[in-house]
C-alpha cells in the first residue's frame, strides 16, 4: 500500500518546480500536523486527524453534478470546472476575464503570511496548479465567475489566484463539493487593484465526511473594495481563515461568514483584518447556528497597524444554539496601535428568543414554523448580501439541512 | 350563535408574586369591554396570561371559550381557538416579514397582500411599514397599528388590546377605535380593550366597563361607570374601598 508520504514525494519529482515543492514538503515535514496544544488548534479533532487516513486509493467514480451547481450554471457568465485542483474546463470566454493554469508559485508575502502554518506548506507541495483569473484593467464583468471545484480523490490542494486589476468589477464564486472522506486543503489568494470591486463568494458543501481546512488572504489597494462572503454548510471538520491586508489608503473589506452545523461537525472560522492605510475600513460579520452535537468557532483579530489614521474596524459575531449539546464559543480580538481609529466588536451566544418565539405563536404560527421563521429571519441578514440568485440556493440548503437536524432546543 | 369567554376566579402568579387574584368576566362575541385601573392593578398580566406568556403561572381559575378549557391550550392552540392579544409593546422579530408571519398564522393565502394593505389604510398605517421586519424600527404607534393589521387580517373571534391607545396621537387613536368598533359589527369580534386613559372612550363605544384593582375586578358597569371615574377617580374602587357586592 502506498504511504501518503510515498504518493507526495512522487508527485512533486514529477513537476516543473519540484525543488520548490520539496523544500515546502519538508518544512511541512518538519512543522508536522498541528496539535490542540497549539491554540489555534485547539478545537479542532486533531485526534482523528493522520494524513494516512488520505493516502492514494481509488478515486471514486465522478458523480453527476449537483442541483447547486447546475442552479449557479444557470446565472454565471462563465463556469470554469476543477476537479483536484485541476482544471477540466474553462468554459465559454468572458469579456475581460481570462482564466489559466499556472505553475504554481508564490510571492514572498505569501510565503512570509504562511511560514508557520503547516497546511499552507502542504498546499504549496502538493497543488497541481494555480488557477490563475485575472480582471482586466477597467473591465466591468456584470455575470458571475463561477470556479466549481470537486474533490474526486482522497485529498486535494485546490490553489486559486483571483487578480482584479485597477479599476475592475467583478464577481467570483468558489463552490466546493464532493470529498467523501476526503482532506481538502484549498488556498486562496485575491488581489483588488485601486478602485476595484471584488464581490466573492466561497460556498463550501462538502461531503459530511470531509475534512475542510481552507485559507485566503486579500490585498485590496487604494479605494479596492473586498466584498466577500463565506458560507459553510458541507464537512466534518470546516475550517475556514480568511484574511485581508487593507493596504492601500481607502481600502474597504466586508466580510461574511455564515455557517449551520449538524450532526458532529465543527465550524472553526478564523478571521484576521490587518489595516495598514489610512481611511481603511472594514466590516465583519459572522452568523452562524449550532444543532445537534455540532459546534462553532469563531476567533476574529482586528489589527491596526501605525500610521493606518481614521480606519474604521467592525465585528460583530452571533451564534445561534439549537440543541442543548451544540456549542458556540466566540472570541473577537483587537489589537490597535493607531489612536485617531474608529473600532468595535460584539458578539453573542444563545438559543432562539423565547419571547419573540412565544409572540409568533400568540399570532396562531405552531412552534415549528415560529422557528423555521426565526431561524431564517437570523440567516436574513447575510443572505440579503448574496447575488439574488445564489441566495435562494443557499436558502434552500440550509432550509434542507434544518430538516434534517434531529433535536432542536425548545 | 355568539361565542363566549368566561374568566372565573384567576389567579396568575409573575415572578413569585401573585398578581392576579380572583378575577372574573364574561363577555360574548360583537360586545366591546373595557378593562381600567391604575397602574399595577393587574390589567397587563390578565391580557399575557389569556395569551400564554413564559413566565405567567396560573395558580387556579379557569378561562373557557365557548365551553373550550382555555388554558389547557398552548399559545397557537388559543390564537387558533380564535383569542388574538395586540400588545401594549409589540415583539421585534427580525428577519421576519408580516406577511410571513400571517400566512404561518393561518391567514388565507388569497389576496393576503391586499388586505393588509386595506387594513394597514384602515388605521392609517403607511403600507410600506408592512414591508419591513416584524416591528423592526417602528414608532411605539406604527406598531400599535401593525398590531390592529394582524387583527383585522386574522379576524378572531375575541380580540385582547393591552394598552392600544398609549403611543398614539388623537387621529390615530380615533382610527384605531372606529377600526375596533367596525370589526365587532364585521365579524362579531368580541373586544376586550384594556387600558389606563379614559380617552379611548370617546371614540370605543363600550358596552361594559370593567374597574380592575389589586387583581381583581372590582366593578362592573355600563358606559355610565366611565363618567364615574372621571369625576372621583380609581380611589372609590380601590379594592380594599369597596364593598363585597
Amino acid at each position: 500500500m502506498t504511504t501518503f508520504a510515498d504518493a507526495a514525494t512522487s508527485f512533486i519529482a514529477l513537476q516543473p518546480d519540484a525543488a520548490d515543492r520539496a523544500r515546502a514538503w519538508a518544512t511541512f515535514e518538519a512543522l508536522g500536523l498541528p496539535t490542540t496544544t497549539d491554540e489555534v488548534w485547539r478545537y479542532a479533532p486533531l485526534g482523528e486527524l493522520s494524513l494516512e487516513r488520505f493516502a492514494p486509493s481509488t478515486t471514486s467514480p465522478a458523480r453527476a453534478e449537483s442541483n447547486i451547481v447546475q442552479g449557479l450554471a444557470a446565472h454565471a457568465g462563465l463556469v470554469v470546472r476543477v476537479v483536484d485542483g485541476v482544471v477540466t474546463s474553462t468554459g465559454e470566454t468572458l469579456e475581460g476575464v481570462s482564466v489559466t493554469s499556472e505553475v504554481t508559485r508564490r510571492d514572498a508575502d505569501d510565503v512570509a503570511r504562511y511560514a508557520d502554518d503547516a497546511f499552507a506548506h502542504l498546499n504549496a507541495a502538493l497543488a497541481p496548479t494555480t488557477i490563475v483569473v485575472r480582471v482586466a484593467r477597467g473591465a466591468q464583468v456584470t455575470r458571475p465567475v463561477v470556479i466549481v471545484h470537486r474533490t474526486d480523490s482522497r485529498a486535494s490542494f485546490p490553489h486559486t489566484f483571483v487578480t482584479l486589476e485597477d479599476g475592475a468589477d467583478a464577481t467570483v464564486v468558489e463552490y466546493y463539493e464532493g470529498g467523501e472522506d476526503a482532506l481538502v486543503v484549498p488556498i486562496s489568494e485575491y488581489r483588488v487593484g485601486e478602485n476595484a470591486v471584488l464581490r466573492l463568494v466561497t460556498y463550501q458543501r462538502l461531503a459530511a465526511s470531509a475534512w475542510h481546512i481552507a485559507r485566503s488572504t486579500g490585498v485590496v489597494a487604494r479605494d479596492g473594495r473586498l466584498l466577500q462572503a463565506v458560507v459553510g454548510l458541507g464537512g466534518y471538520y470546516d475550517r475556514s481563515r480568511n484574511d485581508a491586508v487593507l493596504a492601500g489608503p481607502g481600502s474597504h473589506n466586508e466580510l461574511r461568514t455564515t455557517f449551520l452545523g449538524a450532526g458532529r461537525q465543527v465550524h472553526d472560522f478564523r478571521t484576521h483584518q490587518l489595516h495598514l492605510g489610512a481611511h481603511s475600513s472594514s466590516l465583519l460579520l459572522s452568523k452562524g447556528a449550532v444543532a445537534d452535537e455540532s459546534r462553532s468557532i469563531y476567533t476574529g483579530l482586528i489589527e491596526i497597524e501605525h500610521g493606518a489614521r481614521r480606519t474604521d474596524a467592525r465585528q460583530t459575531n452571533h451564534n445561534l444554539l439549537l440543541s442543548p449539546l451544540a456549542h458556540a464559543d466566540s472570541v473577537p480580538n483587537l489589537d490597535i496601535r493607531e489612536n485617531d481609529v474608529r473600532c468595535a466588536h460584539a458578539s453573542s451566544v444563545g438559543p432562539l428568543d423565547e419571547l419573540q418565539r412565544w409572540y409568533l405563536e400568540s399570532r396562531g404560527v405552531t412552534p415549528a414554523d415560529a422557528q423555521r421563521l426565526m431561524i431564517r429571519g437570523f440567516y436574513n441578514e447575510m443572505l440579503v448580501a448574496l447575488p439574488a440568485q445564489l441566495a435562494e440556493l443557499v436558502e434552500r440548503d440550509v432550509t434542507g439541512v434544518l430538516e434534517s437536524v434531529t433535536a432542536v432546543a425548545s | 350563535m355568539g361565542s363566549h369567554l368566561v374568566i372565573e376566579g384567576l389567579h396568575v402568579e409573575v415572578g413569585g408574586v401573585l398578581v392576579l387574584k380572583g378575577l372574573d368576566l364574561s363577555m360574548r362575541s360583537g360586545e366591546v369591554h373595557v378593562i381600567m385601573g391604575p397602574n399595577g392593578s393587574g390589567k397587563s398580566t390578565l391580557a399575557h396570561a389569556l395569551a400564554g406568556r413564559p413566565g405567567y403561572r396560573v395558580v387556579s381559575g379557569t378561562v373557557s371559550l365557548d365551553g373550550v378549557d382555555l388554558l389547557a391550550l398552548s399559545p397557537t392552540e388559543r390564537a387558533r381557538a380564535g383569542l388574538l392579544l395586540a400588545l401594549q409593546q409589540p415583539l421585534e422579530v427580525p428577519g421576519v416579514r408580516p406577511y410571513d408571519l400571517l400566512l404561518a398564522a393561518g391567514a388565507d393565502p388569497s389576496g393576503l397582500r391586499e388586505r393588509m394593505i386595506d387594513e394597514a389604510r384602515r388605521v392609517e398605517l403607511s403600507p410600506d411599514v408592512l414591508e419591513r421586519f416584524v416591528n423592526v424600527d417602528l414608532s411605539g404607534g406604527e406598531r400599535k397599528r401593525a398590531e390592529m393589521v394582524q387583527v383585522g387580517v386574522l379576524r378572531p373571534r375575541f380580540a385582547v388590546l393591552d394598552e392600544i391607545d398609549s403611543g398614539l396621537d388623537v387621529d390615530a387613536l380615533g382610527a384605531v377605535a372606529r377600526r375596533l368598533s367596525a370589526a365587532a359589527h364585521e365579524w362579531g369580534c368580541g373586544i376586550l380593550a384594556i387600558t389606563h386613559f379614559r380617552r379611548l372612550l370617546s371614540e370605543l363605544v363600550p358596552t361594559r366597563i370593567h374597574v380592575m384593582s389589586e387583581g381583581r375586578v372590582v366593578a362592573t358597569g355600563g358606559p355610565e361607570l366611565a363618567e364615574v371615574l372621571e369625576r372621583d377617580g380609581y380611589e372609590p374602587f380601590r379594592a380594599s374601598a369597596a364593598q363585597p357586592s
